[in-house]
């Protein structure tokens, strides 16, 4: 028999480190509260046993208050799995069993696994587990879930626990007299109807009925109206007494006994302090220094602009070894293969495309450690805090933080995750309104796109106008946001409470795990998703082709410039002679116009070069050109196409050079590009529609209606800023 | 609002002596969270404001005669509390409603 596990706790209590312990997965972990908006599962053997273990989202309560929450207590009330391993932060125990107590109350058969004992030791606190599993009545086992240390120990007391195969039976704590009252007469309505008793024990929903729980509170008038309304006017006679003689509202009555039930709990020798317990933690005078409202924004500016130098100045290396490879195949290749079909397929649509994008994989493996190393030291939990004043002034949430982070708030993201991770917000307004906005950071894929740019036209300040636009993408989507809550999303915002994760020292493991599987994912969708585009986007580039008539002709032309030189410069270029004399010189350029010439018929022939074609009448007010819409045209699939699609045009005309140049002297030496084109193309594709994959997402998390808005709104805002920006700079002729 | 809020709380004969000579201890004695402008030990006197939030910060240990530091004080923006363990960020909206008193 296949044995169920599930591991709850509060957010950032290591759930999913020791999830990833267990199992062997590589889900991803972070000094963040709220990493896990969904549950996960996974498999392990112990004792000959198949276990199936499901990481739930992170919780403070087992109320209703949040969508993690709802997804926790859901999940275990409709799945009832054998044990519930309740990860508690052995340096912060107080707050932790907070949940542990509910738990207890919903009568989940638990086993407690004391994470972080090595941190709760460094802070000078002891815990007697055998004593804390005593009075609670379910084992306790102290474990570090980074280095596996106390898992044999875990699993074996959730083995034992589940082979008891116990009802859930549930804790009983006192709320005080006047609760206490309302509580057994709540108890008898609901046991006297039925109420939801197969689910819930009598004595939780009568709790999460005080507790004004939206959920259960809806479920009991579905299914009996009546009783609802019998349970409803009691909780709320209770509610007014309290708010009438204590002036609290029943559940800060019922918080207030848990943790002076658990209070109680910590001092019949549970645990011992070497310091003061209510002394301040390096971690606490840190924040002192780094969330200070006038030095905190100053200091959080300084750190994301060291991160842009470090991971430019430390990527170039390695990023030109890359390209110098890719162009050195290129070469090779060229001189191999006869002129032909494949010949073109394998560089222009194999080479420069996936090149292009596998050559920028340093640069985003730099970005990726550094956002690793803020996220796992736990500072991002405070750009959160610190960005939430900001926020705020155009309709946001502060937890709207990092999902934009996560979609390339600091370059380098995926929208698809950060469209996910938008459900950690409570408001549907504040959601959607982040959900739409989020696709404008500059993710992984753009990056390329700019890093190429910016490179080509700006190269002697790379990482500053990198910055630059990284701004840039906040301030359009910060504008956008505070349009749609203006207009299409108008309503009331919904209050920021964080808790914020103690500062840890991030460990080389984690960080080169969470960068391989970030850098991963990248080079995976290159060799996928971004080759079959590639490959298909080069043949709408090739086919149909000239016809034989207009071939004949350009082969004619070739001929006559060939039989016009005289039969050594002829010979010279046959040989392949190095050098070439001047004359050689002058018939090779001849011929490679010519060769130019019928390439760039072929192009504007192909299927790819008609759409591009039709579109340059509009496109041409923003100052693009056929070759550019084709490339732009292909980012709707995958923003990384751009790159390999304008590797690919602009290589076409290029088959017989024998030079193989780089994309970015290749637009140097175009007539159409210069500095504001470059400007305004990089503005156009930072905000246009959201590539295919996150249109889905979109979709799935909202509607396909607000997927269809986000692409012909974002399109729409994208081309009136270049067009903006085109005009106005070729007016006062900066490029 | 909040001033009469004030007035309701703390209203022993020494508060309404020391509310008539001195002002600026004034705010000293039960004010909200959000008009703290330095750090240190404070004792939550109540929460007010819209009850799911209240639950929600309940939940998270702010509540009624809990006792919290300032590591952040916000003076009109988000503040940072230490309560119960942990460490809570605040926003400006949800510390005007929570009336604390100095230790």
């Amino acid at each position: 028999m296949q044995l169920k596990m599930a591991l709850a706790g509060n957010p950032n209590a290591g759930k999913t480190t020791l999830f990833n312990q267990l199992t062997g997965a590589r889900q991803h972990v972070g000094n963040y509260p709220g990493i896990t908006v969904d549950h996960k599962e996974g498999h392990l053997q112990y004792q000959g046993q198949t276990i199936t273990i499901t990481d739930l989202p992170g919780t403070y309560s087992m109320t209703a208050y949040s969508a993690e929450e709802l997804v926790a207590r859901d999940y275990l009330v409709y799945n009832r799995p054998q044990v519930v391993i309740n990860i508690v932060d052995a340096s912060n125990l107080e707050r932790n069993l907070y949940l542990t107590c509910q738990l207890l109350e919903l009568g989940a058969p638990l086993v407690v696994a004391l994470n972080m004992i090595d941190v709760a030791e460094a802070r000078g606190i002891e815990i007697n587990a055998a004593v804390l599993a005593q009075h609670l009545q379910v084992p306790v086992v102290p474990i570090i879930a980074r280095s596996g240390f106390g898992k044999d120990a875990l699993l074996s007391a959730a083995l034992q626990v589940a082979s008891t195969n116990q009802q859930w039976n549930p804790l009983s704590i006192s709320y005080g007299d006047d609760l206490d009252t309302t509580l057994s007469e709540l108890i008898k309505i609901i046991t006297a109807a039925d109420l939801m008793t197969e689910t819930y024990h009598a004595r939780y929903t009568a709790i999460k009925y005080l507790e004004n729980d939206d959920q259960i509170q809806a479920k009991g008038r579905e299914i009996s109206p009546q009783t609802a309304h019998l349970l409803e006017q009691l909780v709320e006679k209770t509610a007014d007494h309290s708010r009438l003689t204590l002036d609290v509202y029943p559940e800060a009555i019922i918080a207030d006994h848990r943790y002076g039930y658990i209070k109680s709990l910590l001092r019949q020798g549970v645990i011992t302090r070497k310091f003061d317990a209510d002394r301040l933690y390096t971690s606490d005078k840190i924040d002192k220094v780094l969330t200070n409202r006038l030095l905190g924004p100053v200091l959080m500016l300084a750190i994301l602009f060291a991160l842009y130098q470090f991971t430019f100045s430390w990527s170039e290396i390695p990023g030109t070894w890359l390209k110098n490879a890719f162009t050195w195949l290129s070469g090779l290749v060229e001189t191999t293969l006869p002129n032909g079909t494949l010949k073109s397929l394998i560089i222009s649509g194999i080479i420069n495309g996936v090149g292009g994008v596998i050559g920028f994989v340093p640069l985003i493996m730099f970005m990726f450690f550094g956002i690793a190393i803020l996220e796992d030291s736990g500072y991002l939990a405070r750009v959160a805090f610190m960005m939430d004043r900001i926020f705020r002034i155009f309709g946001l949430h502060g937890s709207s933080v990092m999902p934009f982070i996560v979609s390339g708030g600091i370059a380098g993201g995926c929208a698809v995750p950060g469209v996910m991770a938008t459900r950690t917000l409570r408001s549907p307004k504040e959601r959607m309104a982040t959900l739409l906005t989020v696709p404008f950071m500059n993710c992984g894929a753009k990056l390329p796109v700019l890093a190429l740019l910016i490179g080509t036209f700006f190269g002697e300040n790379k990482a500053r106008y990198m910055f630059f636009f990284t701004m840039l993408a906040w301030i359009v989507a910060m504008l956008a946001a505070k349009l749609l809550r203006s207009t299409v999303l108008r309503g009331a915002p919904t209050p920021f409470v964080m808790e914020l994760p103690p500062y840890r020292f991030p460990t080389i493991r984690g960080l080169c795990i969470h960068t391989w599987e970030r850098t991963y994912q990248y080079v995976k969708k290159a060799g996928t998703v971004i080759l079959g585009i590639s490959i298909l986007l080069w043949a709408m580039m090739t086919f149909p082709g000239l016809s034989e008539e207009v071939s004949t002709s350009f082969a004619m032309k070739r001929q006559e410039v060939m039989a016009a030189a005289a039969p050594d410069t002829r010979a010279e270029l046959q040989i392949k002679k190095e050098p070439l004399s001047e004359q050689a010189q002058a018939l090779n350029k001849a011929i490679t116009l010519i060769g130019n010439e019928e390439a760039e018929m072929a192009l504007r022939h192909s299927i790819a070069g008609k759409i591009g074609i039709s579109l340059e009448s509009v496109s041409r007010l923003a100052g693009f050109d056929w070759r550019t819409d084709i490339a732009l045209i292909g980012g709707f699939a995958a923003k990384e196409v751009i790159v390999s699609t304008l590797g690919t045009a602009y290589s076409m005309g290029k088959v017989d050079s024998k030079d193989a140049q780089s994309l970015s002297d290749r637009l140097k030496e175009d007539s159409n590009w210069n500095k504001v084109t470059a400007v305004a193309a990089l503005v156009f594709i930072m905000f246009y529609s959201p590539c295919f994959i996150t249109l889905v997402c979109i979709a799935k998390e909202a509607s396909w209606k607000w997927a269809a808005f986000s692409m012909a709104f974002n399109t729409i805002l994208a081309y009136l800023m270049a067009v903006a920006v085109f005009q106005i700079g070729t007016f006062f002729s900066l490029g | 609002m909040l001033r009469k809020r004030e007035k309701n709380i703390g209203g022993c004969f020494t508060d309404t002596v020391k509310r008539c000579f001195t002002r600026n201890h004034c705010s000293d004695l039960v004010s909200p969270l959000s008009n703290r402008g330095t750090t240190g030990r404070i004792k939550i006197c109540k929460v007010t404001g819209d009850r799911r939030v209240c639950s929600r910060i309940a939940a998270m240990g702010v509540y009624p005669g809990v006792e919290a530091d300032i590591i952040c004080s916000g003076k009109g923006h988000s503040c940072v509390l230490k309560v119960n363990g942990g460490t809570v960020s605040l926003d400006a909206d949800v510390s005007e409603n929570i009336l604390v008193t100095s230790l």
